[in-house]
């Protein structure tokens, strides 16, 4: 796994614990513990992107335009060791 | 409003291409109980739900659903990947292949063309909660069938994935109707839709203290 890869593995597991939380949340709204669990993984995952973003080009398009958000691989895209 | 990430929720990275799974897996994007149905049968019924909680609810389930249908694309993309004319012959995947090459198209495996008739929006919150529920489960047999039948851990890895987000739909939604239930008539949930009946809904908040609306 290229260091891109493996950044993106930990965003993407921060994103989804906090994801996961946010929906436990839709119809348990005023766990208090698990909104402080959820602003805990949000927080670390921002903190993990804009590094990422910093380094491998935008996230979003809120976050880049032009060539660095045209810039392969796109998700779909097979890992770049195999290509 | 929608903005794209430029990442999958769980990543897809197939080594071996394979035409024959392709052509099963290509049903969860386009086929009955599929991510396409899904995600607009949330996000058609969100518009008439009465409560927040089930606002939040299926907005932010359908939105995963997205998310989902492009997983079933990249998956489907990858595995039809460098194909020769003589594997897609031998492979059963040339009835896809002569009509959309290896472009990704909604469909089923038997080859039925997505139509919006695999889901329903009937504006009534019982009913289209129970639609929810029970999609859930119909897309976790779909897996798990899908499970039977591929054998590469590089395939089956996202789709226990996937499987799995069903299963927590499904708890999701049941709490979600608990919720409504919980707001409507003890002694008859169906004396009135909240969806529709918006005078009842008044009524029924003035007359009941344990109403968080």
């Amino acid at each position: 796994m290229t260091d891109r890869e493996k950044l993106l593995q930990k965003i993407s597991a921060l994103q989804f614990a906090a994801w996961e939380l946010h929906l436990y949340l839709d119809t348990h709204p005023g766990d208090s513990d698990a909104i402080e669990l959820n602003k805990k993984y949000l927080c670390r995952s921002k903190e993990l992107t804009e590094l990422y973003e910093s380094n491998f080009g935008p996230l979003s398009a809120r976050s880049g335009s032009g060539d660095k958000w045209l810039k392969n691989p796109w998700p779909w895209d097979i890992k770049e060791c195999e290509r | 409003m929608f903005q794209y990430e430029k990442k999958l929720q769980y990543p897809v990275n197939i080594k071996n291409p394979n035409p024959k799974y392709a052509k099963i897996i290509i049903s969860q994007f386009g086929g009955p109980d599929g991510e396409l149905a899904a995600s607009l049968r949330y996000l058609s019924q969100r518009f008439s739900m009465p409560y927040p909680e089930l606002k939040g609810l299926l907005t932010d389930i359908g939105t995963e659903e997205l998310a989902h249908l492009e997983m079933i694309g990249a998956i489907v993309y990858q595995l039809t990947r460098n194909l020769t004319i003589d594997e897609i012959k031998k492979s059963g995947f040339d009835t896809y292949f002569v009509d959309h090459t290896t472009g990704v198209y909604p469909v089923a495996a038997s080859g039925t063309p997505f139509t919006a008739t695999y889901l329903q929006s009937k504006g009534d919150v019982i009913t289209d909660l129970h639609e929810d529920l029970a999609a859930e489960q119909k897309a976790r047999t779909t897996y798990d069938n899908i499970l039977r039948l591929v054998d590469d851990p590089d395939v089956r890895e996202p789709i226990k994935f996937l499987r799995e987000r069903e299963i927590v739909h499904y708890q999701r939604f049941g709490e979600g109707l608990r919720l409504a239930t919980d707001r409507m008539n003890e002694k008859n949930f169906y004396a009135f839709n909240p969806s529709f009946d918006v005078q009842c809904n008044k009524n029924c908040n003035r007359n009941n203290n344990n109403n968080r609306n």
